[in-house]
């Protein structure tokens, strides 16, 4: 470990202020247990070094070094007035009350640390701990906005420097709250984290493109982030259509802007494109069930992600508006959002906070539709065709945000074969993020796909091999991580590609209703094909 | 941004080495992208693959679904990873010549 981070050096130092080695990493379980072995960890290039603000190995932001002391100055004033916007009822009423908790309080026990994957994974390298990057805010508040002393508070110099290398730290984090549920005065370092993205983007106009420009703005543009318009999407669907009734023998035909729906259905986009099996699923099931659903071809209603969630407000409401004026468009009862963890946290609960009357249409997770799909008894499962071990991978925003534990297990434990199904240490609402979580899976500019893997992404990992300790790690013996949840999907597949643990140890993923299709009696079987994408 | 030569022509390439303007692309352009994805000689079998992503891209304005790539070529997902080992997505699209893909895909 190299690390030179004080907080003076957080203003003053050169360069990046950390390194992590690798051999101060704990290596993993068998067959990867070989620290020397471990896959190549690409270091940035001179040329990146030299044009961006450097804080560790990686960068993700690409705030361009500034050329000029007004370019510095006006980092420094921007950062300032954006602050102090956040600390006004106006401004940030959705969030207001929890910042000044977490801004106001921390007892420094440090409590947080030993909850956070990545600081544990990088070997307690300091500059991940949760509590630093909140104490730098903390100590700008309180020097700079309260103007209080700095002997009570702590000092800190607020520089060019000192901005643009927090703002890379807000995005060191996976805003998983594992911290935020450990700590014992109620302290969200997660929410302070996300506090500092709404400053960069929504006052200085800094965020990572694939959040921002090819994200949000895109999906408010064509109608999703993957850049499928209407037409796209439609014609994609009929294709999965198709293609589920060729694979299944059950002839399946998607609802589009049904009137009078009970439920309408919202993916997130990058199933339809990536893992087109997932919505075909869905589809197979609400039929069988009998469900009255339908999906929407309005502008953005296609597509269930709401990057906003992960660095602004204000592009976050834009896109909540927009599902949710498409379902009073249809009259649905409801809506039922996919297998999408960050979808959840947006339109169930943030969206609690903006919207009133008759656009506070009731929301709800497909976990629950699934699990009384499982319950009513509609569908006849064959739990012995899913006859290979599965483990559970739990995304934070269904378990801790939303206490969504039960009903995706009681779906397990009525497709899979009891002795099959093994838990990861720990789960549920203590579970670890993937690693993918607040965007991370889909950022992979210059080095930040390796910096995802050896730390946010190792704990996961090693969750998953200890999962399977028990069972014969080669390809012969095909495993399955089911993780209902686009982004945290993304992350696994880019997981195991990085250590090539589908070639190696046979694990393999996906999501939670493939898992239920593969078991339905009447189905043509092998729905999941074990063909690596 | 990033520059890339290929003959006379010098095209702009993004941070993941795709090319920023899908209209310069042509043959040469393949070529040179392909050896940028270790793949140092474009078989009919690239060809198909690519003429496809190529053919989409200009009808539809994105990439299509990697399973209607699979259809449409008749080649197993295992395939495309042998012909484009970084995957159809950051290998067969970037030497066709269309953007990264976004969103979570």
């Amino acid at each position: 470990m190299s690390c030179s981070c004080s907080f003076g050096d957080f203003s003053e130092g050169e360069g990046s202020i950390a390194q992590i080695k690798p051999e101060d990493q704990k290596p993993l379980p068998p067959p990867f247990d070989d620290l020397d072995e471990e896959p190549f960890f690409e270091q940035l290039s001179e040329e990146a070094r030299n044009k961006y603000a450097l804080l560790d190995d990686t960068i993700v932001v690409k705030i361009p070094v500034p050329a000029t002391e007004e370019e510095e100055e006006r980092l420094v004033n921007q950062f300032l007035s954006g602050f102090r916007k956040l600390l006004t009822a106006e401004n940030n009423w959705t969030f207001l009350e929890p910042l000044m908790i977490s801004l106001e309080h921390c007892a420094k026990c440090q409590t947080c640390s030993d909850a956070c994957h990545i600081f544990e994974e990088s070997g307690r390298h300091p500059l991940y701990r949760p509590s630093y990057r909140s104490e730098i805010l903390r100590r700008i508040y309180f020097k700079y906005i309260k103007t209080g002393s700095t002997w009570v508070h702590g000092d800190i110099d607020l520089n060019w420097k000192t901005v643009t290398r927090l703002i890379e730290l807000s995005y060191r984090c996976n805003l998983c709250r594992r911290c935020a549920q450990t700590c014992p005065i109620g302290v969200d370092n997660a929410l302070l984290a996300r506090e500092i993205r709404k400053i960069a983007s929504q006052e200085m106009g800094i965020a990572p493109k694939e959040l921002h420009e090819v994200g949000s703005v895109l999906q408010l543009k064509v109608g999703s982030s993957t850049g499928m318009t209407a037409l796209v999407v439609k014609d994609n669907v009929e294709f999965i259509d198709e293609d589920t009734t060729e694979r299944t023998g059950i002839e399946v035909e998607t609802p589009w802007d049904k009137e009078g729906a009970d439920i309408l259905l919202i993916h997130n986009a990058g199933e339809i494109m990536a893992w087109p099996e997932n919505p075909g699923a869905f589809a197979l099931l609400f039929n069988a069930a009998g469900l009255s659903w339908t999906l929407s071809s309005d502008l953005a209603a296609y597509d269930g992600i709401n990057y906003g969630v992960w660095y602004d407000d204000i592009q976050f409401a834009r896109t909540a508006l927009k599902h949710l004026e498409a379902a009073k468009r249809l009259k649905v009862k409801k809506i039922v959002v996919g297998e999408c963890g960050h979808a959840h946290k947006a339109i169930t609960v943030i969206a609690d906070k903006i919207v009133t009357g008759d656009l506070n249409i009731p929301r709800e997770s497909s976990m629950n539709i699934l699990r009384d799909i499982v319950r009513e008894g509609r569908i006849k499962f064959d739990k012995s065709r899913n006859d290979f071990p599965v483990t559970l991978h739990d995304p934070c925003n269904l378990v801790r945000l939303m206490g969504i534990v039960a009903p995706q297990r009681e779906v397990i434990k009525a497709v899979v074969p009891e002795e099959r199904f093994r838990e990861m240490a720990p789960h549920g609402v203590d579970n670890y993020c993937c690693g993918g979580g607040s965007g991370f899976a889909i950022m992979s500019g210059l080095n930040f796909e390796h910096w995802r893997h050896r730390l946010p992404g190792r704990r996961k990992f090693r969750q998953i091999l200890e999962a399977f300790q028990d069972e014969p790690m080669d390809i012969e013996h095909p495993k399955y991580v089911c993780a209902p949840c686009s982004n945290c999907k993304g992350q696994i597949r880019d997981i195991i590609r990085y250590y090539d643990a589908w070639e190696t140890a046979g694990i393999y993923y996906g999501g939670l209703v493939e898992l239920m299709v593969n078991a339905m009696e009447g189905v043509e079987p092998n729905y999941i094909d074990w063909e690596w994408r | 941004m990033p520059e890339f030569q290929v003959g006379d022509i010098t095209l702009e390439i993004d941070e993941d080495g795709f090319i920023q303007e899908p209209d310069a692309w042509d043959e040469a352009v393949a070529k040179a992208l392909a050896k940028t994805e270790g793949v140092d000689e474009l078989t009919e079998e690239h060809w198909k693959l690519v003429n496809y992503l190529r053919d989409y891209y200009l009808e539809f304005g994105i990439a299509p679904m990697i399973r209607k790539l699979c259809k449409a070529t008749g080649f197993k997902l295992k395939k495309v990873y042998e012909l484009f080992p970084s995957g159809p997505a950051k290998g067969a699209c970037k030497v066709a010549g269309l953007p990264k893909p976004t969103g979570c895909v």
